[in-house]
């Protein structure tokens, strides 16, 4: 998956235009990326990714940024 | 530790009792907006739950279950030899709910009886424990009662906790087989205390005894840190128990998980490729009521009850501690009895 197809699957689950986000993007500014919206966006990771968080990454992630980094360290971003 | 088997022991019967109060999370919450409360209920799939009133307690509602098992049973109170309670939400700090109940149900002085002090994975342990002791011998019937008030110790604007929990009691009667018994019974139990304050009332114990901050008299609960914990440990929990007794998923016939929240439950049988209709649950009407889901799944969910052989069953408790075990077990569909309410009229302990 590249990037963009990253930050399109991003916007898809928090339901905002993919032109509104970007890696700085930060999770106050993303409505549904509230805590309910967290544990979609770890869900979603692992059923879509098969991606399950550590701990330091679940209190970590605080921008889009963060979640692309967690997708490129688990070898999910080209 | 490894999978534990156990052979020699039934399950006589299994009875619950809740309060008799409903709350409608969206008509009777007045702490947040309906779409507030639309969307966390949505997620977590709770409607409705039982409300104790400040009288009652976790020994109140276990106290009526097992009195109606035993009267159903017709067991006399002194042939029971032991009574484990579980339960996080104590009468007192002490002596122990156990004995308060010994007391409560009349039971002999030659029966044990103590508690343990864990939540969500509590009766997949308490079952063991009592397992162990039929098998043991010297123990010919057993009770395990499993009750938690949660409500009691939640912050009413606390989204995270208010609108999910409800209150419960059980108890489980269980009684010797020898070697007459049916099959083995399996159990996986584990703990992982680095997370202890991902579920924690931080106040009110010795360690802080009169924190001055009242929410800290109430439940904190990180729901995202309790989320990982469940998605990483419980799958693998389910593997265990299933090669280590060496059944496979299509041999079990419901899967009774801990009624944590519809989501995460949902995503667990996606992830295990678990039909939902083995997975029952019941948490629109009564929410999320700790430990003793697990009791009160089995009184409340419609199962299909055959006649002729008894269900197997995996129960999967996960949670507060961080604490987690399965227990593989039969039950014969008769032992199921009809739930019972409680209302807050209760006999309290002299």
């Amino acid at each position: 998956m590249t990037q963009q197809e990253a930050v399109e699957w991003i916007a898809k689950l928090f339901e905002v235009p993919p032109d509104r986000l970007t890696p700085d993007t930060l999770r106050d500014d993303i409505p549904a990326w509230d805590s309910l919206g967290v544990l979609t966006l770890m869900a979603s990771l692992d059923s879509d990714h098969g991606i399950v968080l550590t701990d330091d990454d679940v209190q970590a992630i605080k921008r889009v940024g963060d979640i692309l980094d967690v997708m490129r360290r688990n070898g999910k971003l080209t | 530790m490894a999978l534990v088997r156990t052979s020699g022991a039934r399950i006589a019967a299994v009875c619950t009792c809740v309060p008799t109060r409903r709350f409608d999370n969206l008509k009777d919450s007045a702490e947040f907006s309906d779409e507030e409360i639309r969307k966390v209920t949505g997620m977590a799939g709770v409607a409705a739950r039982r409300l104790a009133g400040d009288a009652v307690c976790s020994s109140d509602l276990c106290v009526a279950a097992a009195k109606r098992a035993l009267d159903k049973l017709d067991w006399s109170p002194d042939s029971i030899d032991a009574l484990i309670m579980v339960t996080q939400t104590p009468d007192y700090f002490l002596p122990s709910t156990a004995c308060v109940v010994h007391q409560r149900l009349g039971l002999a002085d030659h029966c044990a009886a103590f508690d343990v002090g864990l939540g969500c994975s509590g009766y997949p342990y308490g079952m063991w424990l009592a397992a162990m002791m039929l098998q043991g011998g010297g123990v010919r019937r057993a009770l395990v009662l499993h009750g938690e008030t949660p409500t009691r110790f939640s912050d009413k604007a606390d989204r995270s906790v208010s609108l999910l929990f409800g209150d419960a009691g059980s108890a489980t009667a269980l009684e010797a087989t020898g070697s007459d018994g049916g099959d083995p019974w399996y159990y996986a139990l584990h703990s992982d205390g680095s997370g202890y304050n991902s579920m924690i009332i931080e106040s009110g114990g010795f360690r802080d005894r009169f924190g001055s901050d009242p929410r800290k008299h109430c439940v904190y609960m990180n729901g995202a840190l309790i989320f990982n914990f469940t998605i990483k440990r419980v799958p693998a929990l389910i593997d265990e128990t299933l090669t280590g007794s060496g059944f496979r998923a299509a041999d079990i016939d419901y899967f009774i998980f801990h009624q944590s929240n519809q989501f995460i439950m949902k995503h667990l049988c996606v992830k295990q490729s678990l039909p939902l209709e083995k997975v029952p649950i019941i948490l629109k009407e009564f929410g999320n009521t700790g430990g003793a889901s697990i009791p009160l799944t089995l009184t409340q969910a419609a199962l299909t009850r055959p006649q002729d052989r008894a269900l197997r069953l995996m129960l999967v408790g996960y949670g507060v501690g961080l604490s987690w075990g399965s227990a593989l077990v039969d039950l014969d569909p008769k032992a199921i009895l009809d739930s019972v309410e409680l209302d807050n009229c209760t006999e309290l302990p002299a």
